[in-house]
């Protein structure tokens, strides 16, 4: 019996009604996994109000800078100007998608100069990549299909780095045609002679394998490039001399959602994951701890000197690689000695004390007054100020 | 004050480095993206702060 028949005999269908109306539709919505981007739907965002029960907010203001607000997505910036990052509930009308990633500039950069630039940025894994078969004579097509929407109609370009072995980079435009129209985008990206040569490999290793970009403007270093796979010969090109500067104005705005890169020459359905897996996945890169109340405790330290202590901590999920430690203010957290031993006081400094693979790591953190080998505990304060309190382990590519 | 102070393991040995402006304690590891980003900016010609005293 052949695998179509097989299946189709799974779904109650002939193999003739399979092969027609989908390829394996578990469920409905086609085949699951099929996207290489993560959270390409803006559904989780861990950082943001509606992951925090109240708590943060669900825009960032003055955003000058690289800062995350969706879950494996960022606005990526070296620029003079500004603009306020929203998880936007508007989306396309009728598609299902629950957000879009909104951007809406507050301060102009009129002035481009080398080395500034403003795009939306998600990255994937090496290791995720390796069926592209990149660097040999199989290597895949792939298809990207996205929704856009903008007052600023134009020329726009969609872009991928690629760091590991021969530094390329692929470059396309497309045009936003209707001012404030939500639009579908599909770009395809065939395997070029340069990415199916030696040196077109990507890495099978944790780091970064593809940055895929939305460029909103670039430098005068980036935008000369051209289209197609080009090795990074003159540096990291991402954009065309066509590419409009979203931040002439503070009235534009874009919004992107919908965000699907898969192998083939189609843009096909967009593969829906549901909420509780897009979160677990989205957590080997980044994982947050909210305060839930105050006081609330976070564990037990042992200390290791007069100033140094160590909490052991299990994360939900392991980790991408060895990740950063963030928080939002060290007044949001407080130690005491639980034996009678210790003083108590605010800490001033954590660290990421070890991880060795896995979901244990040592929590870090410094102080004064411990006792060697006696118990503290370490909670989060009643702070009021410079919320929301938090601890989050990084590691986004 | 500098952007980032190295810091110790128990061991003695620097384990990575921490910035309070940056609200991050981040890891020597060659595939964190904020190591990476630290070693650009000690690249530039930046120095860390010593670490603290590990303490008695």
């Amino acid at each position: 019996m052949s695998r179509n028949h097989a299946i189709a005999r799974m779904m109650g269908r002939t193999a003739s009604e399979n092969t027609t109306h989908a390829k394996l539709t578990f469920g409905g919505g086609g085949i699951k996994f099929k996207n290489l981007l993560m959270n390409g739907n803006m559904n989780v965002a861990q950082r943001l109000a509606l992951e925090q029960n109240g708590l943060g907010a669900s825009t960032y203001t003055g955003i000058t800078g690289t800062t995350y607000i969706i879950d494996r997505w960022r606005f990526a910036a070296a620029m003079d100007g500004a603009c306020t990052l929203t998880r936007s509930t508007d989306a396309p009308a009728g598609e299902g998608f629950p957000a879009s990633f909104k951007v809406d500039v507050t301060t102009v950069d009129t002035s481009l100069a080398n080395g500034q630039l403003a795009h939306i940025q998600t990255g994937i894994e090496g290791r995720d990549l390796q069926h592209l078969a990149y660097g040999t004579a199989s290597a895949k097509t792939l298809t990207c299909s996205f929704w856009v929407k903008s007052n600023k109609t134009g020329t726009y370009c969609f872009a991928i780095a690629k760091g590991d072995q021969t530094r390329m980079h692929f470059i396309k435009e497309y045009t936003i045609n209707s001012a404030n129209t939500w639009e579908k985008k599909t770009i395809l990206i065939e395997p070029s002679s340069i990415i199916k040569a030696s040196g077109g490999e990507i890495d099978n290793d944790v780091g970064l394998g593809f940055r895929v970009i939305w460029v909103l403007f670039d430098g005068a270093d980036r935008d000369n490039g051209v289209e197609g796979w080009q090795a990074d010969a003159a540096g990291l090109l991402t954009s065309t001399s066509n590419q409009v500067n979203l931040f002439d104005n503070t009235a534009n705005e874009f919004y992107l959602t919908g965000c699907q890169l898969e192998i083939g020459d189609t843009a096909t359905d967009f593969d829906f994951v549901p909420t509780d897996v897009e979160t677990t996945r989205c957590k080997r890169y980044y994982q947050r701890y909210n305060r839930n109340a105050n006081f609330s405790g976070m564990g037990l330290a042992v200390p290791w000197s007069t100033t140094n202590g160590n909490i052991p901590w299990h994360m939900e999920v392991q980790p991408r690689t060895n990740p950063s430690i963030e928080y939002g203010h060290l007044s949001h957290f407080d130690y005491f000695g639980v034996t009678g031993a210790g003083s108590g006081g605010v800490p001033t400094g954590f660290s990421n004390a070890g991880w060795a693979g896995g979901t244990n790591i040592d929590i870090g953190f410094t102080g004064s007054g411990f006792s060697a080998a006696r118990a503290m505990l370490v909670e989060f304060d009643n702070t009021t100020t410079n919320l929301p309190a938090f601890f989050a382990f990084n590691a986004e590519l | 004050m500098a952007l980032y102070k190295l810091t110790l393991l128990k061991d003695g040995s620097v384990g990575g480095v921490f910035s309070d402006e940056l609200r991050k304690a981040i890891p020597k590891d060659s595939y964190n993206a904020d190591w990476i980003d630290y070693l650009e900016w000690v690249a530039e010609g930046n120095t860390p702060e010593p670490a603290d005293s590990a303490g008695a």
